[in-house]
């Protein structure tokens, strides 16, 4: 338990929304749902196996603004040095493409196509999108509610950061997006409000990372996605994680996907953090489509929990939801996907496949289907194994060692899910795969 | 090259393998064939070194060494190679890829150089270049599956070659392609020795070289040259092994 009292979190609390509310001169119906989430906070349950109090991760709001920065090469080194951590450097100099980074709680480099603006594509950061943009007061909030769990209410009162992603209706970006978020600050909680706007028939790939340096202790990342995917648009999500073992991060993400839309969600959980629980929800309308795609390396002691919720809302929706997970040492994943079928003709799938490389480690996997209706098409599968014994001595035998045999394999078994993320992405993932490997071994 | 000796060699605790005395040299082409459950497969995985097949008597050298405790690499970089009756499916890794790290680690072939290599000897085999895409073994035909065994000879160039069964489950023109490339390596310089049912495999090699051998309850019963092959396709094994009294 926290030392401190409901009171003094209140104030804590209250503080940090005036210290907001001043620094990013917020619109007051932003404020005032701040204030309206604090309430809530005290009012809402908290089911978290390892965060016992939120209280404990308290983030303070700078008082300035990072200044912005115009290139890669006017950042601080030890900020590149993290971005080099999860291959950003490397890929941003092949892609002239966007790419935004998100430092603690502000954004020090935005660096998107002024042309693109243009076009209709806004890429802003959160703060001044609220300012910005009065759309986003029927856009913020709307797919959650605070009341719903602490951590829920606790974001909503101090987030932080974040960015509102916006496609004007038919506009179709042909690159991906990139936009990193790093942990430098210790003790807080970074907690990121992401939009994502796709109007009628446009197409996007956003592709989010996340790292931090590696002795930021007890950090909390708590994330909030909120996707909104009009009729016919094509919008992909890849989340890139790799955080260190000090690192809670409790991502929270909802989409409705609209007539004929395609949303494909895929997170690559390279390092998950001490902990990482998730429970994604998807809305799908009508012929509409949901792909969730999770892979998870699991290392240490860490803990994973990956949900996801899809929910076939119209005839013809379909929804996916894939996870492919690799535990390491002693450390704990639990899948439970769930597919509600509330319309006829709707089609969903859950697979699960582990492969565990450590007698110590754990998986559990719940599928849930639930069929509102009768011709609905749900199906589930699971695979729960070691490295098959056949399969590594066939490798070997053709002069592997049995570690890059089994780095084979393993970057074998995630490969099928990395089919949206872009090559320079895939090979910096395989090789925190074959490190993550040789260490586990 | 290779020189087992009284051999003894266990499965689960039953003894498959029996006093097998076996000599290969350098460059010879060796055929063992037997009847079903003869222990042709289990001299072949004995050979390679799968963990499942415990030797309790005797030893296998290769190259002066006593190979019985090496591990299954190890003997596969010393020059060692087994072509699989039944090649594993490896799910998701594809075949380029594993190729490129093949020749890397164990030919140290810069990955630039084996990307020119292997389209071109896959070509050999009737591999395309679509094909090098695909997942190890995964949805291949049979005949697909043993000219990928062969390709990866071909890259490897071992010492010795072990082939068990290169012919079953093959259709007819692969058939022809394997024995062609089985003499090709040969005329090389690889030692082979391979492991069959039929004199069919031999198509494309040249009779007089091969030293056949007959396989029988764990252990080596008779030797010759092609004739034997030819007696035992018209006749046999059940008559070979009454006129020999090799049934006790």
């Amino acid at each position: 338990m926290s030392e401190l009292t409901v009171q003094d979190a209140r104030s804590i609390i209250e503080g940090q929304i005036e210290t907001l509310k001043k620094r990013n001169k917020e619109p007051e119906w932003m404020t005032k749902l701040r204030y309206k989430a604090m309430d809530a906070f005290f009012e809402a349950p908290h089911n978290d196996p390892i965060i016992k109090d939120p209280l404990d991760y308290i983030a303070k709001a700078e008082e300035e603004m990072y200044p912005e920065v115009k290139s890669l090469d006017e950042l601080p080194p030890e900020m590149l040095a993290l971005l080099d951590r999860l291959g950003i450097a490397e890929v941003e100099k092949k892609y002239i493409a966007g790419l935004a980074v998100q430092s603690d709680t502000s954004i020090v480099l935005n660096d998107f196509l002024k042309d693109w603006r243009k076009k209709g594509l806004i890429v802003e950061s959160m703060e001044d999108a609220v300012r910005n943009y009065p759309i986003l007061k029927d856009l913020f909030l709307k797919q959650f509610n605070p009341y719903e769990s602490k951590l829920a209410a606790y974001h909503t009162a101090v987030w932080n950061g974040g960015i509102f992603l916006h496609v004007a209706q038919g506009l179709k970006v042909p690159m991906p997006l990139h936009l990193f978020f790093l942990i430098q600050n210790s003790a807080m909680a970074q907690a990121p409000h992401i939009i994502i706007h796709a109007e009628p028939n446009s197409e996007i790939h956003l592709i989010e990372g996340c790292t931090s340096p590696v002795l930021v202790r007890h950090s909390l990342h708590l994330d909030m996605t909120e996707a909104y995917i009009g009729e016919g648009a094509d919008v992909k999500l890849s989340v890139l994680q790799n955080w260190p073992e000090y690192v809670h991060t409790r991502p929270m993400t909802r989409a409705r996907i609209g007539k004929d839309a395609e949303f494909i969600n895929t997170t690559v959980s390279l390092g998950p953090g001490k902990s990482n629980i998730a429970n994604p929800k998807y809305w799908v309308d009508e012929g509409g489509y949901a792909e969730l795609n999770g892979i998870i390396l699991g290392q240490k002691d860490f803990y994973v929990d990956l949900g996801g919720e899809m929910n076939l809302d119209a005839p013809g929706a379909r929804g996916l939801n894939a996870s492919k997970s690799v535990i390491m040492d002693k450390s704990s994943v639990i899948t439970r996907g769930i597919i509600r079928a509330n319309a006829p003709k709707t089609k969903g799938h859950i697979s699960c496949d582990a492969l565990i490389l450590n007698p110590e480690a754990r998986m559990e996997t719940y599928p849930g289907l639930i069929s509102q209706v009768d011709d609905a098409e749900l199906s589930h599968e699971a695979a729960i194994g070691k490295i098959r014994e056949e399969e590594l001595f066939y490798l070997m035998s053709r002069g592997l060692k049995e570690e890059e045999a089994t780095q084979l394999i393993v970057k074998g078994f995630v490969n099928p899910l990395l089919k949206d993320i872009p090559l320079e992405f895939v090979v910096e993932i395989r090789k925190i795969i074959e490190m993550a490997v040789s260490g586990g071994m | 090259m290779l020189q087992i000796k009284n051999l003894e060699v266990e499965v689960e605790n039953k003894k498959i393998i029996n006093s097998l005395n076996l000599s290969v040299g350098k460059g010879e082409f060796h055929m063992i064939m037997g009847p079903n459950g003869s222990g042709k497969s289990t001299l072949a995985l004995t050979l390679m070194g799968h963990p499942n097949y415990k030797i309790t008597n005797g030893k296998i050298e290769f190259d002066g060494r006593v190979i019985n405790d090496i591990p299954v690499d190890e003997r596969a970089r010393m020059g060692i190679f087994l072509a699989f009756q039944h090649p594993e499916d490896i799910e998701g890794v594809k075949i380029i890829d594993y190729l490129r790290l093949l020749l890397e680690k164990v030919k140290s072939i810069e990955p630039a150089k084996a990307l020119q290599i292997i389209p071109s000897k896959a070509r050999e085999v009737w591999f395309s270049a679509d094909m090098l895409s695909r997942y190890i073994n995964v949805g291949f035909s049979g005949g697909e599956r043993k000219r990928f065994e062969i390709l990866q000879a071909l890259l490897i160039k071992p010492k010795l070659l072990i082939l068990d069964e290169p012919d079953s489950g093959v259709d007819i023109d692969s058939l022809s392609l394997i024995s062609h490339k089985i003499r090709e390596l040969y005329e090389q310089g690889t030692s082979i020795l391979l492991i069959t049912h039929y004199g069919r495999i031999l198509e494309h090699v040249d009779p007089k070289i091969v030293r056949v051998h007959i396989m029988k309850d764990g252990h080596i019963v008779m030797s010759g040259k092609e004739e034997l092959v030819e007696k035992i396709e018209k006749e046999g094994f059940k008559k070979v092994f009454e006129e020999c009294g090799c049934n006790e």
